[in-house]
């Protein structure tokens, strides 16, 4: 399978090529190739049980590939293991926040930043400051335990998690997941500010409205497989979301 | 007087069931399984130190060092053929059932290694002390000062460096810890280690203060360490500490009251009524409450 044409002008951050990801003689994942390109957002759509979830899992190097090869910023990392992804640049905010619900959130911002401990104690201290002032509920809520924060705070801390490890890409899966509309909205101005300090983005959504407003390009996951491709300026969004949800 | 005179020792004895509790509670709260082979590398710890010292001689330093040593590498052990293998799996009944075979096998070692039933297990002599009419057995002291110093080294390190964060944040959530660049087969090793010294420890504190070995203290300390873990709560450090130190103090005063021969089933007695009334254990149930994820692998 080719690999899909994108736009010109940024430089191919993460490229994914025949991809394929199983659970035992299950193909989760089939033949996915897909670009992310420098500082933008790439966004990957598709209903339940596409293989989102598995895509993100194995870019992180939780599930190891059967076959296929994932380049990020030069280096290839298909199977390589979830601390070496890491350390290149890749950090995954998963489905469902995770915080760890017992640990007070200064701690979980620093289990974050747990690869740069060692040689880097000051810097990751900076780090925490500045998280601090980007997500301010954080601050208020320093030394409280994970668990107790709403849904949105956690999604938020989970996202200052994330980038405690300073990525260079981040990988999003469902941000938007089991919140209150007016929080997504919140979420995703945190997203878009975000990106627009230069990082780029994957972004796993399944509320594909939302999610083609901050993308720069889209993918549509079907079974396991990309059914198609595009730039969120050349279609409308009905069009994409019948030709996707209503397969025409 | 008699009353804190029995209190005081059994406190003191209690350290001991502390660090032993400590042991479990700390590999339970990490790889939510049950090491049903903790005793029993324990004795064979004991076993290899005592070997050691009967063919080489040892002081009562080297005999601490070499019983803690052998204890941390026999979990290890440990670790590498029950655990290790199953995590990350279902494998919470598979762990446990291996660790009663290696519990057989261990047992089996010690015997060999220890062949009539009885060793001697230098202790360290110092005089007792007096204060206002309470008499302390030196050793005893010595062994609450021990336990301390264990005790306050493992929450140091659990709270003040990089690998602590990372043992708790296993503990909370072992998928997100492995996705924030833990190496969880390492942590299952340091785990076991740490829990292999506390007890190691403890296994010291107990047989030098009763001056010999057997091969039933494999049994024994197992279930010193699990009546105790359970009283303070189930995978809660701080009840496990707790939950040793009243589990001496209430052997002590059924003792007293009863005799030797009623005290194991007065304790047992206790354990069960605290596990009706606390289902959690007594630390236990504002842990559950919010530990979800404990909740669905036990």
């Amino acid at each position: 399978m080719a690999l899909p044409q994108t736009q010109v002008g940024a430089t191919d951050m993460l490229s994914v090529s025949n991809l394929t990801t199983s659970y035992g003689l299950i193909k989760a994942l089939n033949d996915v190739s897909l670009v992310a390109k420098e500082g933008q957002v790439t966004c990957i759509l598709g209903p339940n049980g596409a293989g989102k979830t598995t895509l993100m899992f194995t870019l992180a190097g939780i599930l190891k590939p059967v076959s296929g090869s994932v380049q990020f910023d030069g280096i290839e990392i298909a199977g390589l293991g979830a601390p070496k992804v890491l350390q290149s640049g890749l950090s995954l905010v998963p489905e469902n926040r995770l915080v760890f619900p017992l640990m007070s959130v200064r701690d979980n911002l620093m289990a974050g930043a747990y690869l740069r401990h060692r040689s880097k104690r000051i810097e990751v201290e900076n780090d925490l400051e500045k998280m601090y002032e980007r997500f301010p509920v954080l601050k208020q809520r320093e030394e409280q335990n994970a668990g107790t924060l709403s849904g949105g705070e956690q999604q938020m801390l989970a996202l200052a998690r994330a980038l405690m490890s300073r990525p260079k890409m981040l990988l999003l899966d469902e941000p938007s997941v089991g919140l209150a509309p007016k929080i997504v909205d919140e979420i995703f101005a945190i997203i878009t500010q975000v990106k627009s300090e230069g990082m780029s983005i994957v972004l796993v959504e399944q509320n594909a409205i939302k999610a083609l407003q901050v993308a720069d390009h889209f993918y549509f996951l079907d079974q396991g497989r990309v059914s198609f491709n595009g730039n969120p300026n050349e279609l409308e969004n009905e069009d994409v979301i019948r030709r996707a949800y209503l397969g025409q | 007087m008699e009353f804190l005179q029995t209190s005081l020792d059994g406190i003191l004895f209690g350290s001991a069931y502390a660090l032993l509790a400590l042991g479990f509670s700390l590999i339970f709260g990490i790889m939510k399984r049950i090491n049903l082979a903790y005793g029993s590398s324990l004795l064979l710890g004991s076993a290899i130190a005592v070997w050691v010292n009967e063919h080489i001689g040892l002081g009562p330093l080297g005999l601490f060092l070499v019983t803690i040593t052998a204890a941390a590498l026999v979990n290890i052990y440990v670790e590498r053929l029950c655990f290790c293998p199953h995590v990350g799996k279902t494998g919470v009944t598979a762990s446990m059932i291996a660790s009663f075979a290696i519990w057989m096998q261990l047992d089996e070692i010690s015997s060999q290694l220890l062949p009539q039933r009885t060793h001697e297990f230098p202790g360290i002599e110092i005089g007792s002390v007096e204060i206002f009419n309470l008499y302390l057995r030196g050793d005893q002291i010595l062994n609450l000062w021990i336990a301390i110093i264990a005790i306050s080294a493992l929450f140091l390190i659990l709270r003040c460096t990089r690998f602590g964060l990372l043992l708790r944040a296993s503990a909370d959530n072992p998928e997100t810890a492995k996705l924030l660049g833990a190496n969880v087969s390492r942590i299952g090793i340091v785990t076991f280690a740490i829990a292999g010294f506390l007890g190691g420890t403890s296994a010291f504190l107990i047989l030098s203060s009763d001056g010999h070995v057997t091969p039933l203290f494999g049994l024994w300390s197992t279930i010193k360490g699990l009546v105790a873990m359970m009283l303070g709560g189930v995978g809660s450090l701080v009840g496990a500490v707790l939950g040793g130190l009243l589990l001496g103090f209430l052997e002590a005063h059924t003792t007293n009251l009863f005799g030797a021969e009623y005290r194991d089933i007065s304790t047992f007695g206790i354990l069960f009524l605290v596990l009706i009334l606390r289902p959690g254990g007594l630390m236990g149930v504002a842990h559950y409450r919010t530990d979800r994820l404990a909740h669905e692998r036990i």
